[in-house]
């Protein structure tokens, strides 16, 4: 994820004073500095910059079936987007989905951090134990969960018809088909929001807690008063990548459900995907790529613009 | 902005890949991006015997080798696990049987992926010399301009068609050209647990054979916690329920007489069959399970329901599944009551040959067809699979007859195959956008079944975004 050296960046640019130093020295440092990135710029540069133009040049033709250009269309593809209830769709379901998600997990993975931070006997099991989905890739993870999600086979619905419960269906309820989808990816993120929480924690040091004990702190308030303003910039962290994430969340609606049942799952990059890689419309895919790219960028310009002025960097 | 990272690294992987071939080959192909160029052909076809020669032999001997080389022919298929295995089979067979021509099968992912490389390999030469694709690909490999049609082959060989089944080829013959060999062909077949009709008071002998009998069946068999019935939501069921009411999909003869231009989908035949399907489930005598066979098939063998839908090319995976817990029945697809006209579509896929590789190469890769396409191959692949045999002769075979004694279920598919009349409607529609024509047509069914939208208004949408579909492609396809 690039995106988090960005983020990083950012954050230590704000730190950085620069100098002013004689000319030929600074141009020696900056030009050994681009010396070290050019092996990544030329990575950025084939498989992002090029692409990213690319996408933006495809954007104003139609391809044919075989994802040829075919003719030049100007602005019609961008119209046609915001004239479709497909495209509107698509966006309310990824936001739905950003909502599921994103709080659910960093509430979870924040719970579970706290929990587990204390330094007993036998914490590093379930340190181990929590951090494990992060060694999931995303199909393997949608397909366990689809054999716990089947509507006749599934342990889910095993246990629900166990308890006397009428089973669910899971993935072919429209109802609940995006819930399903939501679970099982904030399960699926927890390894990741868990592992960098915890470490944000251990980095605390002891006296903080030790003091907070002394003044007569109960764990509660030491963890709200305390505990969150000094985690503020992991969490902040975390909730624009989380963001990115589920904006750009693919892999577990593709196996899982398809978009479907009845467009109820169709996420943004999803309809990508179908434009792009099903109907071989590269000029349409990308004309919704670029708005995606938009959508995204926009938000995290808000998120560092009003999100970032409650952070403590200390 | 994933998806568009991979697609600018797939060439680049893939040059990357060639520059190496040619390299190990000790070979200066040059592996320029002109497609048709035949002597570019020839040059990337003896890097390729090269490399296979490295493999045994120094480089220097195979210089002087290549020419004794037998001709290779990549083969693109998606047919896995034991279907798969069969494939590889029969390629074995007949490498051993032909030294002149090595058959190297690949297996490119289910049909949607494979064909979705074969779009990204076009413009290069790293595409097969033949590719199976599935029925609803048809027009898209025309259109595609990148085969060599077969009808090309059987003229200049005079080979005799009389033997393959004509409602097979109809499928795939345009404008009275055959332009793709069908390979492994099915039609939808309702699959029924004869027990359970039994319990329910039902003849197991005489399953229900128009929609009203489904509901009547479906409704006895609905009690301690089994259902009657469920099909999946696959837009394939849907095109059959079509044809077997003799109704067109798309305008212009299914786009058969000239480019479809219109989706018929909100027709009476379509209004008919959702409404039924529809009511099926809202009066709790059919579970609606999703989109996935594999889903419905689970239950079936699961003793969960008592009927459903499913490919004769699962045939063999019921009637193995359900050994020892239930007899299965099979019967043909039901039609509404008081239709007598129509009959199934031809599905499953055909052998297609690429037009961007050296004669040799597409003669060999028609040689392998003929092979294909004996009745002795196609008995084997019958039996193996529970896809029909495309030639007449392969009932003669003693195999077939003896499986045929042993699972009577697989004449079901082979008597609904006979029993259709070959017409526009049962040759099956054709429009370059039959994928997502699929994936709108499992949406609207969606839609009607949770009451987003009411069965016409479903189907008029969906209708309607087909054809916007069509006018678009139409628009691409010069």
């Amino acid at each position: 994820m690039n995106t988090t050296d960005a983020g990083i960046a950012l954050r230590s640019g704000r730190r950085m004073r620069s100098r002013r130093r004689s000319l030929p020295a600074a141009w020696k440092e900056t030009g050994v500095g681009y010396l070290f990135m050019l092996p990544s710029l030329l990575l950025f540069a084939v498989f992002l910059f090029y692409p990213l133009l690319k996408s933006v040049y495809l954007s104003f033709f139609l391809t044919d079936p075989r994802g040829r250009v075919a003719e030049f269309v100007g602005l019609d593809n961008y119209t046609g987007l915001f004239g479709s209830p497909d495209f509107w769709n698509s966006i309310s379901i990824t936001l739905k989905f950003t909502a599921f998600t994103v709080p659910a997990g960093l509430l979870a993975a924040l719970a579970l951090a706290a929990l587990t931070h204390v330094k007993t006997r036998g914490m590093r099991l379930f340190q181990f134990i929590f951090s494990l989905p992060v060694a999931l890739s995303v199909s393997t993870a949608s397909v366990i969960w689809s054999m716990l999600y089947h509507p006749t086979t599934g342990t889910l619905n095993y246990f629900l018809s166990a308890l006397g419960l009428p089973p669910v269906q899971w993935l072919t309820d429209p109802s609940w088909a995006l819930v399903s989808v939501s679970i099982m990816t904030v399960w699926m993120n927890s390894g990741f929001t868990y592992i960098v929480l915890l470490s944000g924690l251990q980095s605390i040091g002891d006296d903080i807690f030790d003091s907070a004990r002394m003044d007569g702190s109960g764990p509660i308030r030491t963890f709200i008063q305390i505990i969150i303003p000094l985690l503020s910039p992991t969490l902040f962290f975390l909730s624009v990548v989380s963001i990115m994430n589920a904006f750009q969340s693919f892999g577990q609606i593709h196996i899982l459900t398809k978009g479907g049942p009845a467009g109820s799952t169709d996420v943004f990059v999803y309809s990508i995907y179908q434009e792009a890689f099903v109907n071989y419309q590269f000029g349409t895919g990308s004309a919704l790529s670029l708005v995606l790219f938009a959508f995204i960028m926009l938000l995290t310009f808000l998120q560092f613009r009003f999100a970032e002025r409650k952070v403590h960097y200390h | 902005m994933k998806a568009m990272k991979l697609r600018a690294g797939l060439p680049l992987a893939t040059a990357g890949l060639m520059v190496l071939l040619a390299a190990c080959g000790n070979n200066t192909a040059n592996e320029g991006n002109k497609a048709g160029d035949k002597g570019n052909a020839a040059a990337v076809t003896t890097a390729n015997a090269n490399t296979a020669a490295t493999d045994t032999k120094a480089n220097d001997t195979a210089q002087t080798e290549s020419a004794k080389e037998p001709v290779k022919v990549v083969w693109w298929h998606s047919m896995s696990g034991e279907l798969g295995k069969a494939v590889t089979q029969l390629v074995s067979d007949f490498n051993a049987a032909h030294p002149d021509i090595q058959v190297e099968e690949v297996y490119q992912g289910a049909y949607d992926d494979s064909l979705n490389k074969l779009k990204a390999s076009m413009d290069s030469k790293s595409g097969p010399s033949l590719i199976q694709v599935y029925e609803i690909g048809s027009k898209f490999m025309i259109d595609s301009k990148a085969i060599t049609p077969v009808q090309d082959f059987i003229d200049a060989d005079s080979y005799d068609v009389s033997n393959l089944e004509g409602n097979i080829l109809g499928y795939y013959t345009f404008d009275n050209k055959l332009y793709s060999m069908p390979f492994n062909t099915s039609n939808p077949i309702l699959y029924y647990n004869k027990d359970m009709f039994k319990a329910a008071g039902l003849d197991p002998e005489k399953p229900p054979a128009t929609y009203e009998e489904v509901k009547k069946a479906a409704e006895a068999l609905t009690k301690n916690g089994k259902s009657g019935a469920s099909f999946a939501i696959y837009g394939w069921f849907m095109e059959q329920f079509f044809a077997n009411q003799g109704a067109e999909y798309d305008n212009n003869g299914n786009g058969r007489t000239a480019a479809a231009t219109q989706s018929l989908l909100n027709s009476d035949a379509g209004v008919k069959t959702l409404t039924w399907w529809k009511d099926l489930v809202d009066s709790k005598v059919a579970l609606n399970l999703g989109r996935k066979t594999d889903d419905t098939k689970k239950a079936f063998l699961a003793g969960q329901i008592g009927m459903t839908l499913d490919s004769t090319a699962s045939l063999r995976g019921i009637v193995d599944g359900a050994k020892g817990k239930f007899e299965v029945g099979t019967a043909f697809l039901p039609k509404p009551d008081g239709v007598s006209d129509g009959g199934v579509v031809v599905g499953g896929a055909s052998l297609w040959i690429m037009n961007n590789k050296s004669a040799d190469e597409q003669k060999a890769a028609w040689a392998f067809i003929k092979y294909l396409a004996e009745p002795a191959t196609q008995a084997k692949w019958h039996i193996n699979t529970g896809y029909f045999p495309i030639t007449k002769k392969a009932y003669d075979e003693q195999i077939v007859k003896d499986n045929m004694a042993s699972y009577p279920q697989f004449k079901t598919a082979v008597d609904q195959l006979h029993a259709t009349k070959l017409s526009p409607a049962t040759q099956g529609a054709v429009m370059g956008v039959f994928p997502e024509a699929r994936q709108i047509v499992e949406g609207a069914i969606e839609e009607a079944f949770n009451g987003q939208k009411d069965t016409k208004q479903a189907l008029d949408d969906a209708a309607k975004a087909i054809t916007e579909k069509i006018e678009t492609y139409n628009k691409t396809v010069k």
